[in-house]
């Protein structure tokens, strides 16, 4: 079970600045996926072969979700949204590892990816029709709606980082609670369930949600 | 009047907010029917047009996306009543 972010120890003296192990696991597998990434993208040749292949298939499976939400602006958010979704995949994944915990299990972690495309998507709307052009938007269609506009401009970030985070909780709590009832060989499927596929399909859920709030914010 | 001791309250609180947190779940109930009603739309719509079926599969997962957030506040609202 994941008992939630525990301080391991301060940088400058007793008190100052903890550092939990959410932190440590985060820059692990940040430091993991750009080893894999040098190893997938070395030598690269025009006709693709082996570990080349699955570095083009990973590029193009993720362009191809942007591209139709984003028509003719695949190639300019490929790299933030392959970001997402590698980073957020892998982190689901590390919690395989014993003695290591997912870092999206804690809210900190989803919370500061949530509002990382929160101000993405600000930018992008204002670069698309001006700032006061944006900001009129919110008035439409007609001014009496500004308010209820503005309280799910903010419900967005705070509906996208719960439900990352309770996925993966609420999966590590039944687990828990099954390792309990029956121990042994019982809960090692519902690992697959819960942690795989889980894990893969909420990285893919955050990504293509990032997508559709920038959408929303251009159109 | 009747005073209770600290003990008693303390443990009455614990018990009730266990109790409210497996009635929080019971809101899992509506986004299990409406995400099973979207895929058993995008499943006829499917069948209707096949080649179709990448965009009514992304178009369906976004809709559940949205409809499945209320429950998971709820499961959130579970956890805080039963961890805290």
């Amino acid at each position: 079970m994941n008992p939630g972010p525990q301080v391991v120890t301060h940088l400058f003296g007793k008190s100052y600045l903890p550092v939990t192990d959410t932190l440590l696991i985060g820059w692990l597998s940040v430091i993991l996926i750009i080893i894999l990434a040098r190893y997938l993208t070395k030598n690269l040749k025009l006709r693709p072969e082996g570990k080349q292949n699955v570095a083009e298939l990973m590029v193009t499976a993720i362009y191809d979700q942007i591209e139709p939400m984003l028509p003719g602006e695949g190639w300019r958010f490929l790299p933030f949204i392959a970001t997402i979704f590698i980073y957020i995949g892998f982190c689901n994944l590390i919690g395989f590892v014993p003695g290591l915990t997912s870092p999206t299990g804690d809210l900190n972690t989803t919370l500061g990816l949530a509002l990382v495309v929160f101000l993405v998507s600000h930018y992008e709307g204002m670069r698309e029709k001006g700032v006061w052009g944006y900001f009129k938007s919110f008035g439409q269609p007609v001014i009496f709606l500004l308010p209820l506009n503005i309280v799910s401009e903010f419900a967005k970030p705070i509906s996208h980082s719960f439900r990352l985070f309770g996925n993966i909780v609420g999966g590590g709590i039944i687990i828990t609670l099954i390792y309990q009832a029956a121990p042994g060989l019982v809960p090692v499927p519902l690992h697959a369930w819960f942690d795989l596929f889980i894990g893969l399909i909420q990285a893919l859920i955050f990504g293509m949600v990032a997508i559709s709030y920038i959408s929303v914010a251009k159109s | 009047m009747v005073e209770f001791s600290p003990e008693t309250i303390e443990m009455v609180i614990r018990s009730v907010s266990v109790i409210a947190a497996g009635l929080a779940l019971i809101a899992g109930i509506g986004p299990g029917v409406g995400m099973g009603f979207a895929a058993g739309k995008a499943t006829s719509a499917v069948r209707r047009q096949p080649e179709a079926r990448g965009s009514i599969v992304t178009t369906m997962l976004l809709g559940q996306i949205i409809s499945g957030s209320t429950g998971i506040y709820s499961l959130v609202i579970a956890i805080y009543l039963v961890f805290t």
